[in-house]
């Protein structure tokens, strides 16, 4: 066989495609896969956002009741002050099950349904 | 649309930008991965996992090189480390002498019974993973030498060596198992087809 001819006929096989394949619907699989992979930051957001509003409108009702009625916002902020460690605890595990659900038993969810 | 305008799409989260994004490259990230992995059942994973790094890491992406570059270096890294972790050394450094034998095991009856580009296609196979990724880039993926530089981080005169030992090393094969009949006969089935 002629060097070039058999030169030819490799170079050609170079440019021939590998027989590897994907599911035609590969595309979709990987959006699919990116969306549940990047869903918790969207959860983490929605929960931020919610805990602002609720802090926002805490401050306002607040300052509304402080204008309106001095002496009950005193004596409602010195019983928090003077039972600080309950209030602390309650707040506390109070934001903890409104974060879980938002985010934490969605992400865990997500990540067990892929194994 | 092209692909800083698709970059742009993605970021600012628009999902079907990245369906997009994904049909127009999965072709050139399926050919390396599929070349360095030779697993049909583990490329959809590893190339899922390809797709989710560039989503990861398209915000660090700079115009420095082609998207394409860019993406087929991911498609390299993620083969290559897929390697190391499933399979023998040698297979990630290639040594000529095995390269050989693992040729030189065909015999000539094989080929009388299919054509000769599928032939060349099943001993590319063979060959380490070195050379079939040099090979796969330059001529399926029609990257120059500097790009394939940039994707595999070996120097221009090693991919130039690469490519000359790999054709070099199928030419010698061919010229022991091909003989002027079997020629006529692959040209025959090449015009039939």
């Amino acid at each position: 066989m002629k060097n070039e001819e058999l030169d030819h006929i490799i170079e050609k096989s170079f440019r021939t495609e590998p027989g590897f394949h994907l599911s035609t619907d590969f595309a979709q699989k990987v959006v699919f896969t990116v969306v549940r992979r990047e869903q918790w930051k969207t959860d983490l957001r929605e929960y931020l956002y919610l805990m602002g509003v609720l802090l926002s409108l805490l401050a306002l009702v607040s300052g509304f009741f402080y204008f309106v009625d001095k002496d009950f916002v005193l004596k409602t902020f010195a019983f928090l002050t003077s039972n600080i460690v309950p209030v602390i605890s309650v707040v506390f595990i109070l934001n903890f099950i409104f974060f879980a659900d938002k985010v934490l038993l969605r992400l865990l969810f997500s990540r067990w349904s892929k194994t | 649309m092209n692909d800083s305008e698709l970059i742009n799409q993605i970021l600012s989260g628009n999902m079907n930008a990245f369906t997009f994004l994904v049909n127009r490259y999965q072709k050139l990230v399926v050919h390396i991965t599929g070349r360095l992995i030779q697993r049909q059942d583990e490329l959809e994973d590893v190339c899922q996992d390809v797709f989710l790094k560039v989503f990861q890491n398209l915000g660090k992406y700079r115009n420095e090189c082609k998207l394409s570059t860019w993406i087929a270096t991911i498609a390299y890294n993620t083969s290559i480390n897929y390697l190391r972790k499933f399979k023998k050394g040698d297979e990630v450094n290639p040594d000529d002498s095995a390269v050989l034998r693992n040729l030189t095991e065909y015999k000539s009856n094989d080929f009388e019974r299919t054509d000769l580009h599928r032939y060349i296609r099943d001993q590319i196979e063979l060959l380490p993973v070195h050379y079939r990724t040099v090979l796969t880039l330059y001529y399926l993926e029609e990257f120059s030498y500097q790009e394939i530089e940039q994707i595999t981080d070996m120097p221009e005169g090693t991919v130039k060596s690469y490519l000359f030992r790999a054709k070099a090393l199928l030419k010698e094969k061919l010229k022991i198992v091909v003989d002027e009949d079997s020629l006529k006969l692959v040209k025959e089935i090449s015009n039939e087809k």
